[in-house]
């Protein structure tokens, strides 16, 4: 119950801040979409009316579409703009309507922070977060590089990507040297029985 | 049953029949503009989650149509009009002008208006045709119905095949220690913060009585099927202090 209140609280805010406010979401006016959250083994069904989301936990009969997901895969949504490893039911058309609904949200946070803080702090405060994103961004960046080194060249747990090509470039060659053997071993098995008839 | 009945409870006295729904329009009609604050201070803002838990368990869907008796001040109304969307249709009835007059002027202030009708009824005679609601809700209102058994006849008579009643009700504490301390909550307390926020200790005191007055959970489940549902189940919340009866006609 309370993730559903959640659910529906964060998905009525986004849509209410959204600079395109939530035109994206009209056309599933009277749509009903299941949710089912793998990670968590939740289901929760969204109801869109022109009040905006309720979110419930029953439903009588059937949704338009049922979307099975994780909520690892749905709040990485805005980074990847696609939900990962989703499976959609019913009506998949609109199943992916409504992702790209979700995808189309854009909320301009430092505009709705100036409203409370004015201007200049709302400014300062989106500077600085992201400042902290491209930090993160960076040392994100860098453990990844520092990472494959150690494996590829102190361990050698791991192939270079050169390494990698020149050992696809001599699977392919063996595979052909093996077929061309093969036609020769046939044919040889062909003169073979033709001369010992 | 109760018709037979020269006199009938009111709360915990007992008044001549055809005076309870006078004595219960009195009540509602003092506490009607602080009854939004008063449930809020008396359950600790808990009611919020009853009828919360309610409005998921009706499994309601855009284009149903609802009653919501009994409806007050419209806190269901609220979230069964946002569900059922412009499609559908939702009716807030109550026998108190008073309280309706509230719910009415809170919705059309948040914005709630165009699927949502108002009407003053009585329970015991609904003004509306057979098979006409997919859903009929009834949340802290039946206990204050003069005849119980007949409201439940006709919530069955007004309910599409397929259709659904929920009751939500105060009913019996299935948990003896905390049974105690929320009789002294109710009989001690209670009607001093009725005095305190609304001026109107009586009223509170009734509030209380009629509770204690109310069918426990496994009696209002047999009503429910004396008066025609097909099925019934119940689930009590917060241990027993509220039931949600569950009702359905095939």
């Amino acid at each position: 119950m309370m993730l559903n209140k959640a659910l529906e609280f964060i998905l009525n805010e986004a849509i209410r801040l959204d600079e395109g406010h939530g035109a994206a979401f009209k056309p599933l006016e009277d749509k009903v979409f299941t949710l089912t959250l793998n990670d968590l083994g939740t289901t929760s069904h969204l109801l869109f009316t022109a009040y905006g989301v309720s979110v419930q936990s029953d439903l009588q009969g059937d949704a338009d579409a049922t979307i099975e997901t994780s909520l690892v895969a749905l709040l990485a949504l805005p980074q990847t703009s696609e939900l990962k490893g989703a499976v959609f039911h019913g009506d998949e058309p609109l199943a992916e309507q409504f992702v790209d609904a979700l995808n189309s949200l854009e909320i301009d946070w430092e505009e709705h922070l100036s409203h409370y803080t004015g201007d200049l702090i709302a400014f300062k405060v989106g500077h600085a977060a992201r400042s902290v994103m491209q930090t993160k961004q960076g040392i994100k960046q860098q453990a990844g590089d520092t990472l494959k080194e150690y494996l590829q060249f102190e361990i050698n747990a791991l192939p270079t990507k050169s390494q990698v090509q020149r050992f696809n470039q001599q699977v392919v060659q063996i595979h052909q040297s093996v077929d061309a053997l093969e036609n020769r071993i046939d044919t040889l098995l062909k003169s073979a029985t033709t001369a010992s008839h | 049953m109760s018709q037979q009945k020269k006199t009938i409870d009111f709360g915990f006295s007992e008044v001549p029949l055809e005076e309870k729904v006078k004595k219960v329009k009195g009540v509602f009609d003092s506490v009607a503009d602080k009854y939004d604050v008063m449930n809020d201070v008396m359950s600790f803002g808990i009611h919020r989650l009853w009828k919360r838990h309610t409005i998921e368990l009706s499994g309601i869907r855009p284009g149903n149509s609802v009653l919501d008796l009994a409806g007050g001040t419209g806190d269901l109304t609220k979230e069964f009009a946002k569900r059922v969307g412009k499609s559908g249709r939702v009716v807030l009835a109550d026998i108190n002008e008073s309280m309706v007059r509230v719910g009415r002027d809170r919705l059309i202030n948040q914005g709630i208006a165009g699927n949502v009708d108002y009407t003053i009824t009585n329970a015991e005679a609904l003004g509306f045709p057979d098979n006409t609601f997919d859903l009929a809700t009834i949340a802290f209102g039946l206990r204050n119905v003069t005849n119980k058994d007949k409201a439940l006849e006709e919530l069955y008579r007004v309910l599409k095949p397929g259709g659904q009643l929920m009751v939500l009700e105060f009913s019996k504490v299935t948990q003896p220690l905390l049974a105690k301390a929320y009789d002294f909550y109710s009989f001690n307390i209670l009607p001093k913060m009725g005095k305190l926020i609304a001026d109107d200790e009586a009223s509170y005191q009734y509030l209380a009585e009629s509770i204690r007055m109310h069918p426990d959970q496994d009696t209002l489940k047999q009503m429910m099927l004396d008066a025609g549902f097909d099925k019934a189940e119940y689930l009590n919340m917060s241990e027993g202090i509220v039931a949600l009866h569950r009702g359905w006609k095939y």
